[in-house]
């Protein structure tokens, strides 16, 4: 795989990830969706050898902030940190079954949650809502679906 | 080096943080990168449209004179209502008059949008809409439904715009008691069945449960008099200086179809 086709499927992949995190739900289903964006860019930075995995992360969480009108930063920092988590398993994903694979997303999200209820809290204060605890179990849940698709698309 | 790579990103976001969330200087780069991304939006309303598109074709020719029926005698009915206010506006603007009054019952032009989507994010409730800048929609103007209230405009792009809920944490709008003019402003609880709160409201005022809460206009920056929700529950504790009231918005925010932009501010 060249450069480009690295750059071609982060883009292919971020902008599914977009669509389907701006398409509305039940406010109880919204809080419990996994963050998108983190399994379909943990997807790009293991099987895919792109560079610069973390100004990409940087540059798709900006994108996402202005996208849902939020703090322009906050998915930003919380991809970024737990991209580099994922990064740092990336050579354990391989020889990992899918339920190994599972708890590395789950952690992931956990990471990133943390973040994103940090920020929000010392940006707006936080309106917690017990529901929102449940989207690393989700994004966890649904990463067998989301690697077949992307493994699809990278097909 | 991975560190510094890591390092890099982790600063500007955070510096971008601070920059987006205390002053206003990125505005203008948000706004331009939205426009860029507003296709996105179009993608995600592509199969409702599709949906309408294919229910208005199909849609049986006796349902639909059943339909016009039921809105030609909603007209009527609207229209009789009308005279009484118009009645009630007349007289209003007698004893204006005679009291030198300088309140006037205003006049706003409103346009008509359609809602998109719906809560793009967790912890925050927004809407999109599908009029923006070529339909001159403005920043902070008043969404209204048949209802009540809905929210306010916080960002606008050429083809369309995000509405801030009454029900977001972060939406504060100046509100009177309908029935007594008690002033205090709301605060949205994150979901919509949880509601609004109104805070700064006196201990000794005197709200009841069933209170109906109104705009009250106070700022300039939304008109008066549009329904904002109704009393559920008053806590007056001692130990606090206000009382907690909590209110229900008045219009249900997760059966919004249509709603309409209120252009004009406060007179």
């Amino acid at each position: 795989m060249t450069n480009s086709n690295h750059f071609f499927l982060l883009v292919k992949i971020s902008i599914i990830a977009f669509i389907t995190g701006a398409i509305s739900l039940p406010f109880s289903l919204e809080l419990a969706s996994p963050f998108w964006l983190l399994p379909f860019f943990s997807y790009w930075v293991i099987y895919s050898n792109g560079k610069n995995i973390f100004a990409s992360a940087f540059i798709l969480g900006i994108l996402l902030d202005i996208i849902e009108g939020g703090t322009l930063g906050q998915n930003a920092v919380a991809l970024v940190l737990s991209s580099a988590f994922i990064l740092n398993v990336k050579k354990s994903f391989f020889v990992s079954n899918l339920t190994t694979q599972q708890v590395y997303i789950f952690l992931g999200s956990i990471i990133y949650l943390i973040i994103f209820l940090l920020v929000q809290q010392l940006t707006q204060g936080l309106n917690f809502e017990w529901l929102i605890l449940l989207s690393p179990f989700t994004s966890a849940i649904l990463w067998p679906l989301i690697r077949y698709l992307l493994a699809k698309l990278k097909q | 080096m991975r560190l510094l790579k890591l390092f890099v990103p982790v600063l500007l976001s955070i510096i971008l943080i601070v920059l987006d969330t205390r002053f206003s200087y990125l505005d203008n780069f948000k706004k331009f990168t939205l426009t860029l991304l507003s296709p996105i939006y179009v993608i995600v309303d592509l199969p409702s449209q599709v949906i309408n598109w294919v229910n208005d074709k199909g849609a049986d020719n006796e349902i639909l004179i059943g339909e016009n029926d039921y809105l030609k005698s909603q007209l009527i009915e609207l229209k009789a209502r009308l005279q009484t206010y118009n009645n009630l506006a007349l007289e209003n603007q007698k004893i204006s008059e005679l009291l030198d009054s300088s309140y006037k019952i205003p006049n706003h032009d409103v346009l008509l949008a359609r809602v998109k989507s719906i809560s793009q994010s967790r912890l925050s409730n927004k809407i999109v809409i599908d009029k923006g800048l070529n339909d001159e929609v403005a920043l902070s103007q008043l969404v209204v439904a048949s209802n009540g209230v809905v929210g306010q405009v916080i960002q606008v792009t050429p083809l369309f715009s995000t509405v801030r809920l009454i029900s977001d944490p972060t939406q504060f709008m100046p509100v009177k008691n309908a029935r007594n003019g008690i002033r205090g402003i709301t605060k949205g609880m994150a979901s919509n069945e949880k509601g609004m709160i109104v805070e700064y409201v006196p201990l000794d005022s005197d709200v009841k449960v069933g209170d109906l809460f109104l705009t009250s206009g106070i700022g300039n920056s939304y008109p008066s008099g549009y329904l904002a929700g109704r009393v559920t529950s008053i806590d007056d504790s001692v130990d606090a200086s206000f009382l907690s009231i909590t209110l229900q918005p008045s219009q249900n925010m997760n059966k919004l179809e249509m709603v309409l932009i209120i252009k004009g501010k406060n007179d």
